[in-house]
């Protein structure tokens, strides 16, 4: 198994090296063999051993798994006609697929790590290859947040290897070198005999991830570096690599609350409030299409993060699923709307016709509106079920008046975040002067793979499996 | 002997921190990273731990030669200032450095209190990081930078080997792996500077 899921990240690797005339289509065509393993952990018991107990695939990560080959095959799918909207050397094309391919490595290892070490190197090389990818666009803005990627990324990073070398030296007196294991952490995380100690690394760890995130103090960062970036590498960022770095929360979370759950939700819920006050604001200022998407996944992962650590697991995920595809996709639809870097939001969906150009239409305001939550987004249906799950922690531990309190303090913030929405929505449809403007075959089929995902998310089957997941 | 080389890991730490010439903070990084070889090594043979004996040789040679040697060569290469006068004025850093090590000594102690082997490495090891995170905050240009991150990762290395007796082997080269990668992607990164210009 381990050699079908790496093997079309090495074809792909080995492939960059060749002429970009001869690869420009068959690269595309190759991310979709990604998909195929990701399907067959489905389909195998679990938990299933990929590399001894190293990595092993459960419900959790299959799922994770899944949803990022989705996206990276509908962002490959778009990368093949990039250069008819941005200017790019075909060397930079080549270098996108290499270091794609590394990328795509180092996050397979991260989803599927049970070693909390080997979770961390994943995470780190998929990080370092996304810095270059940063620098295929050809700017002075990119050269400049590629190391500033680099760096802030490289502290956020640290932190998570300082959290979990404590994790690791709690638990190592009773666990040894098993102590690195997710799995033999969560089945002995009660007879830890140092707790304080694990609580300080998991704080830590948490908030190395919080930063790599975009969370509070640390806002715009991601925010800068992704409007540098070319659009698809913004797409990467929000819909795959955050799923790498939520899915390592998820995994100590699990464990941390078995030590102490309110600890935890204390913790996670005051930082993701700050986050989202500031992030609202933020977004209702913001001017162009990529700030305002990029602030809008800070504010949704942590909506993920909050629903996690109030023991909503069904929530959590189903809300991780719809932001993984609706983010990618909205961040494609900017790069056609964004096209030659010229673009005004108002009138911004204005001169799209024929077939392609009105399902391009179509599909960018039904992601539009899917990511205010408005019904039947599936976003509408996790952030109902997140809010119960917090009212439900509340009712156990006495403290109702104070968790509607907050509820409703998250609502204002989210119908200040809707507002701009609906309004920037009006202002693309109804305002401006009408363009003509062109839109390709590739980019309406990657975003009408990201729609039929999304539509996939509501089946009966798909909710069935995500509670399934505890 | 350890007591030595921890102390000897803080002191060019410390030293790196007033350096104001990029040879030379390249050089106090190779002996910072020296220090930790032999720190590690030692603990190894102290403790009878050949992993920790085989990771403190890739440390020497990895952290102590190899990439001191790439960095170096990258600054030749890419004509990288050698001026490299930190933003905190060195009066102003005599105050501060004690500071921040008494600051991080407290801040350490409940986790120093809880591990009841090597406890005042642990500390001197948390108060490496903030250091590190300092020699990164204090200068405006990338290369000290990038020896700051380095720095940290050779804090972090301190903190494994010693509040945990060392990490699994596995992760210890998954680690040292990554580390390499990060220095390809530095030249590279520093090549395309070049390019530009």
């Amino acid at each position: 198994m381990i050699y079908l899921l790496l093997l079309p990240a090495a074809i792909m690797l080995i492939l960059s090296f060749w002429s970009v005339e001869k690869t420009r289509f068959v690269l595309p065509v190759t991310s979709l063999f990604i998909l195929f393993p990701s399907i067959s952990l489905f389909v195998l018991s679990k938990p299933y051993s990929i590399w001894g107990n190293y990595l092993v695939a459960d419900d959790l990560s299959a799922y994770v798994m899944l949803v990022s080959s989705i996206v990276a095959i509908g962002v490959t799918l778009s990368v093949s006609t990039l250069s008819l909207h941005v200017e790019i050397s075909n060397s930079a094309y080549s270098k996108f697929y290499r270091f794609f391919a590394i990328f795509w490595i180092g996050l397979t290892i991260s989803i599927l790590a049970n070693d909390m070490g080997l979770y961390w190197i994943g995470l780190e090389t998929a990080t370092l290859s996304t810095v270059y990818m940063i620098k295929t666009n050809n700017t002075t803005m990119a050269r400049r947040e590629a190391w500033n990627y680099m760096i802030v990324g490289a502290i956020a990073i640290s932190l998570v290897l300082f959290g979990i070398i404590l994790i690791y030296a709690s638990a190592k007196p009773i666990l040894g070198e098993e102590a690195m294991k997710f799995s033999a952490l969560l089945s002995s995380a009660k007879e830890i005999k140092s707790p304080f100690l694990f609580e300080i690394g998991f704080a830590i760890t948490i908030l190395g991830m919080f930063i790599k995130m975009g969370f509070f103090p640390m806002n715009l960062w991601l925010a800068n570096v992704e409007r540098a970036s070319f659009y698809p590498i913004a797409a990467l960022f929000s819909g795959i690599l955050e799923s790498a770095v939520i899915i390592g929360f998820f995994k100590f979370t699990k464990i941390a609350q078995l030590i102490n759950p309110l600890h935890v939700f204390i913790f996670v819920f005051t930082y993701t409030i700050l986050t989202i006050f500031i992030v609202s604001f933020l977004i209702y200022r913001s001017k162009d299409f990529m700030r305002l998407f990029s602030l809008s996944g800070v504010e949704h992962m942590a909506l993920i993060a909050l629903f996690w650590a109030a023991g909503g697991v069904f929530g959590a995920l189903l809300h991780f699923g719809a932001h993984a595809f609706l983010k990618p996709a909205l961040f494609l639809s900017t790069g056609i709307l964004e096209s030659k870097g010229k673009y005004k939001i108002a009138g911004a969906l204005k001169g799209y016709s024929g077939i392609k150009g009105k399902i391009f239409y179509f599909l960018t305001a039904l992601f539009l509106l899917s990511i205010i939550s408005l019904p039947p987004s599936p976003m509408f249906f996790s952030e109902l079920y997140g809010f119960s799950s917090m009212i439900q922690i509340a009712k156990e531990n006495k403290h109702l008046l104070l968790m509607i309190g907050a509820i409703v303090l998250l609502l204002v913030l989210l119908s200040i975040i809707f507002y701009r929405f609906v309004e920037i929505y009006q202002s693309m449809k109804y305002e401006g002067v009408e363009e003509k403007r062109v839109v390709y075959g590739n980019e309406v089929l990657a975003l009408l793979v990201f729609a039929l995902s999304l539509a996939g998310l509501l089946t009966p089957w798909t909710f069935e499996f995500l509670r399934g997941i505890s | 002997m350890i007591n030595f080389l921890i102390g000897f890991f803080l002191a060019t730490l410390i030293v790196a921190l007033f350096t104001m010439r990029l040879y030379r903070l390249i050089l106090w990084y190779s002996l910072n990273s020296l220090s930790l070889a032999l720190l590690a090594i030692t603990i190894g043979v102290n403790i009878d731990d050949n992993t920790m004996i085989i990771s403190g040789f890739f440390t020497l040679v990895l952290k102590a030669l190899l990439i001191p040697y790439i960095l170096k060569r990258a600054s030749l290469q890419f004509g990288l200032s050698r001026q490299i006068a930190p933003n905190i004025e060195v009066h102003h850093s005599i105050i501060l450095i004690p500071a921040l090590l008494v600051f991080t000594f407290y801040l350490a102690e409940p986790i120093t209190n809880l591990i009841s082997v090597n406890a005042n490495y642990v500390a001197i090891s948390i108060s490496s990081l903030f250091l590190s995170l300092l020699l990164m905050i204090e200068h405006k240009n990338i290369a000290p930078k990038i020896i700051g991150f380095l720095a940290i990762e050779n804090s972090l290395f301190l903190l494994g080997t010693t509040a945990t007796n060392g990490m699994p082997m596995l992760i210890e080269l998954g680690i040292f792996l990554d580390l390499l990668m990060a220095i390809v992607i530095i030249n590279l990164l520093f090549k395309q500077e070049e390019e530009l210009v």
